[in-house]
């Protein structure tokens, strides 16, 4: 697979050792440079509902893999595989993305 | 028997057919939008400077390289890096260019060649009209570019006349207003091009710095709007 560079910041914040897999509800979606964000919440394991912000890659890699700004909305179920912030935060840096229709998103330009 | 027969035959067809000629370059024309992607081997470098190798730089570089806070793929944040870039959206300049992840675009005009960068709408206007780069230009951030043919598939562009305020690469090499950079385009056929770089400044490097990059056509793709400003630079407050 070929890994994109980041377009304004690197990957830095995120921890690539410790992948995580979360399920939940798109809340807001911003198609915004320089790096998509999708905001979800999911429940944790004690019920409790956490508020997630998922990070994707330039909008425009993001048109020529077929997305534009209505591809996810509020309300949309999505399975997230990512890295998460290295803080703690909950931000991540989104690697695999299956969305409504059940089948993974590409993510990235030819 | 019969069997394999029929099913070396079967081989021997499929191999001759996969034995595809890639489609000549088209003489003297870049026009499309191309993709910059440097074989595996360069990726541990590339996405930041040219070579893996260090430049040798002046002691004037070697000073000012040290105050530089690189920007490098994946080991930098917004508050670790001092790039002007990035920081400050400076124009990344020439060949600081080569290092936003962003398709680039060819087109001829009769008396100019223009490459459009993705990136926030960064463009260069190559004169092909004969003219030479002037004496004594204006500094500029992109510099004056001149350019011409080498056969039918070779387009060489020379650049001078920049001011001292980008970096080399994402590393933070530095350069003075002595810059010069050589480009040869060389498309190897229709699909590919190899990009041989020369960087030289007598201020800044003790001797020429020289790199080869390689790019891909890509005929699906069209330019959008990366500008660098509003969201952008506000991105960490957005971002939690």
């Amino acid at each position: 697979m070929v890994v994109p560079l980041a377009a304004h910041h690197g990957t830095a914040a995120f921890d690539t050792k410790k992948s995580v897999k979360l399920t939940g509800t798109v809340t807001d979606f911003k198609f915004l440079n320089p790096h998509v964000l999708v905001v979800f919440e999911c429940k944790n394991e004690k019920g409790e509902t956490e508020e997630w912000q998922g990070e994707l890659t330039a909008p425009n890699k993001l048109i020529r893999a077929g997305w534009d700004k209505h591809t996810l909305k509020p309300g949309d179920s999505i399975t997230v595989t990512g890295f998460a912030s290295a803080s703690g935060a909950h931000l991540m840096w989104i690697r695999q993305l299956i969305g409504p229709s059940g089948e993974p998103l590409p993510l990235f330009e030819e | 028997m019969a069997c394999l027969r029929v099913s070396l035959g079967f081989c021997l067809f499929a191999a001759v057919t996969c034995a595809q000629t890639p489609a000549p370059a088209p003489a003297h024309d870049l026009t499309g939008v191309w993709m910059l992607r440097n074989p595996e081997s360069m990726r541990a470098f590339a996405g930041a400077t040219f070579t893996k190798a260090e430049p040798e730089l002046t002691s004037w570089a070697q000073a000012k390289y040290k105050e530089a806070k690189a920007s490098n793929n994946s080991t930098y944040t917004l508050a670790t890096t001092n790039d002007p870039v990035l920081t400050k959206c400076d124009p990344p300049g020439v060949p600081r260019v080569y290092f936003h992840p962003y398709p680039f675009e060819f087109i001829h005009t009769p008396k100019y060649t223009l490459m459009l960068y993705e990136y926030d709408h960064t463009n260069r206007r190559i004169y092909t009209d004969g003219r030479a780069i002037p004496d004594d230009p204006d500094p500029t951030w992109m510099g004056f570019s001149v350019g011409h043919w080498e056969g039918d598939t070779t387009f060489v562009v020379e650049t001078g006349g920049f001011n001292d305020k980008t970096w080399l690469d994402r590393l933070g090499h530095p350069h003075s207003t002595q810059l010069r950079v050589v480009e040869r385009f060389r498309r190897v056929d229709r699909d590919h091009m190899q990009i041989d770089i020369t960087i030289t400044d007598p201020k800044a490097l003790a001797k020429p710095w020289s790199t080869t990059f390689y790019a891909e056509l890509r005929p699906k793709w069209e330019l959008g709007e990366i500008s660098c400003s509003g969201d952008y630079l506000d991105f960490s407050k957005i971002e939690k």
